[in-house]
């Protein structure tokens, strides 16, 4: 029997690993837990995508066609992998639907959650309508089509970005210490449509200190402020209240350059959700004895392996946001590196 | 009690009293200190609108707040810590204008050097936009017109009123504006130099050139200061200039 390849997550990351082997011939299955194909972009109904300014069905929709058309892959949706004996390259895998294969080799792509916003109760999610958190914003554009204030349907005249929310943050211990990674780029994508749209609605983005990666920093931090009128301003909003009188909001925070307090009247705050390991990445963390970090428990690759897709489980290859905070395209190229490393990895057991 | 962090507390958010009661406790002695809360309530976003609209403000939104153009300026190092071209810019984006009027008398200590201009690495027009900023601020009338402005509208209205400049009473006239006592001739009613409490040092600087001037030209100075020769037609292009100035905005008078 071929020796075959479990591919754990369809989201960017799994999808481009199976690709990559169905492509090379190898059999392949690949499990995902939810109905559908697409990890947390296309399940979550984000709008548009950085940095290429495409929708999900636009950057992954061809690899899901590729990979649900390619007769190597068995595509198994609603299932997850419980358990795990043997070692590479004789490892028995079970099933969540009572399934057992023998599989070679393993990726594991179980990407990542959203921090829940509650836990800053100061920020005030949960309790005024009006604050929202950058997920429901993407929500609301690409399932509504429209801006609006939930406390009263109608269009904001304010639109507040808070930077970092779950992310960057010993407050909330050692687990979300890490930057986000896409948050400031997607906030200048977000404030730039709400400006194309509504050029009558101001935007504001406060930040600790703006982190568009590379070539990010053009499109989604210079362009958003120049062409759009975007504006930043720096210190980060440490509590946000509600005044009945004029039914606004008071995001209350330093303004730092000034050096002074502020409480400024917004009508939409939009909280810039920090990432997590998902349930997922850690229950196959433990099925599989992945090492973890100890303080975030996002994956961490060998320590000697020189490349970031290689688990300290000889088979085992990790790519994408089980390794913390990451983007979709190299989410994707981090999935085909790893693809392509499990097949090498079983091509040469098979030739020796 | 200390204030600390000093700096940045406004004298006038400082209240100290001799005896204070406070809901019919006293509390005076250590506890007479109170520091009036100073929050920024609102941005007055119209500020910026109006320096994109003058042709040097466009680029103000390019600033990163890197403060290359601060560090580089030579007013900056000269001047108080308020001084701060990079901080003007800040400032005007968000509208913050009590921010602003606290620098108003400083603002206009620009040299226009154009150094800030030329190490800004996003293009940021530096000096024009100082400009821009402060010409929003004189329009609102939250700045008072700076000395040289004001010089340079003396200048205007003396070439204005005689299509001509005469140097003689443009000094001495300058110097009664500034609040000196001049004794003017009873007929004309022009300043006459060196009497009256125009200040030593200024006689000196004007006596100066007399001393190596020829005769027939300190006559003729002499003549023109008394009367004020016209440039010939004044009064028909004066309509055309007044036209032109007023659709400038130049001035309206
Ligand atoms: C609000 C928001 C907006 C974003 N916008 C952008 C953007 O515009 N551009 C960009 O580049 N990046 C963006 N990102 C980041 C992007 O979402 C991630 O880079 C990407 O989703 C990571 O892909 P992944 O495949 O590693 O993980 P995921 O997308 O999380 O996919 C993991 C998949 O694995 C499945 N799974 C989990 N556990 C198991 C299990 N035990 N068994 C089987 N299946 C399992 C999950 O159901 C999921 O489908 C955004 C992130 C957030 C939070
Ligand atoms: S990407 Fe921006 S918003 Fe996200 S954690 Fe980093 S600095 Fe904060
Ligand atoms: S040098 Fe340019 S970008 Fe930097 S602070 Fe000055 S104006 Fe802004
Ligand atoms: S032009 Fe003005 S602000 Fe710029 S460096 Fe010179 S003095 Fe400073």
């Amino acid at each position: 029997m071929a020796k075959s390849v479990l591919v754990v997550g369809g989201g960017p990351a799994g999808l481009a690993a199976a690709r990559t082997l169905g492509k090379l011939g190898i059999p392949t299955i690949l499990v995902e837990k939810e109905q559908k194909l697409g990890g947390r972009p296309v399940i979550e109904d984000y709008h548009t995508l950085i940095p290429r300014k495409m929708t999900p069905q636009q950057v992954i929709g061809p690899f899901i066609e590729e990979v649900q058309n390619n007769p190597n892959i068995d595509v198994k949706l609603g299932v997850e992998l419980e358990a795990c004996e043997g070692e590479a390259p004789n490892f028995k895998v079970k099933l969540s639907n009572g399934e057992e294969h023998e599989v070679a080799a393993i990726v594991v792509a179980t990407g990542f959650q959203h921090f829940d916003a509650k836990r800053k109760g100061e920020l005030g999610y949960g309790i005024y309508p009006d604050v929202i958190t950058n997920l429901e914003l993407e929500q609301m554009f690409s399932r509504e089509g429209k801006l609006y204030r939930p406390s009263n349907g109608q269009l904001p005249k304010r639109v507040a970005f808070v930077f970092c929310v779950g992310s960057r943050d010993r407050q909330l211990g050692v687990t979300n210490v890490h930057c986000c990674r896409y948050g400031c780029a997607l906030s200048g994508l977000q404030g730039t449509e709400i400006r194309e749209h509504y050029p009558e609605v101001d935007v504001f983005c406060y930040y600790m200190d703006v982190r568009t990666y590379g070539t990010w920093e053009y499109p989604f931090y210079w362009a958003p402020q120049e062409k759009h009128g975007v504006r930043y301003v720096r210190g980060r909003i440490a509590e946000i209240t509600y005044n009945p009188q004029d039914g606004r909001l008071r995001v209350k925070h330093e303004d730092t350059i000034v050096q002074r307090p502020a409480e400024v009247p917004m009508d939409l705050v939009v909280l810039v959700l920090g990432m997590e390991p998902s349930e997922g990445t850690k229950k196959v963390a433990k099925i599989l004895g992945l090492a973890q970090d100890p303080d975030s428990q996002f994956l961490v690759p060998a320590e000697d392996a020189g490349s970031n897709i290689i688990s300290n489980k000889p088979g085992v290859f990790i790519a994408g946001a089980c390794k913390g905070p990451i983007d979709i395209e190299s989410s994707l190229s981090e999935g085909e590196a790893a693809g392509a490393e499990a097949a090498t990895f079983i091509g040469a057991k098979v030739s020796a | 009690m200390a204030i600390h962090e000093r700096s940045l507390v406004d004298p006038e958010r400082v209240l100290r009293k001799e005896r204070l009661v406070i809901d019919g406790v006293d509390v005076s002695g250590d506890w007479n200190l109170i520091i009036l809360p100073r929050v920024i309530n609102d941005y007055d976003l119209e500020f910026l609108d109006e320096v994109l609209q003058q042709p040097e403000g466009k680029t103000i939104t390019q600033c990163y707040q890197c403060s290359y153009c601060t560090a580089s300026c030579p007013v900056h190092n000269y001047w108080d810590e308020r001084y701060n071209p990079r901080h003007f810019i800040y400032l005007a984006r968000l509208g913050l204008i009590d921010e602003l009027q606290k620098r108003a008398d400083v603002m206009w200590r620009c040299v226009s050097c154009h150094k800030c201009t030329h190490r800004c690495p996003k293009g940021v027009l530096v000096e024009e936009v100082l400009k821009a900023i402060l010409r929003v601020m004189a329009k609102r009338g939250i700045i008072e017109e700076y000395p040289s402005k004001k010089f340079d509208k003396f200048f205007l209205e003396s070439v204005y009123e005689y299509g001509r400049i005469e140097d003689g009473e443009l000094l001495f006239g300058w110097v009664e504006k500034q609040g000196y006592q001049v004794v003017k001739d009873p007929i004309l009613k022009k300043p006459i130099p060196f009497v009256g409490g125009v200040p030593d040092w200024l006689k000196q600087l004007a006596a100066k050139p007399l001393k190596s001037m020829n005769i027939g030209f300190l006559v003729l100075n002499a003549k023109h200061m008394l009367f004020h020769p016209r440039t010939k037609n004044w009064n028909r292009f004066k309509q055309v200039l007044r036209k032109v100035m007023e659709e400038e905005g130049v001035f309206t008078h």
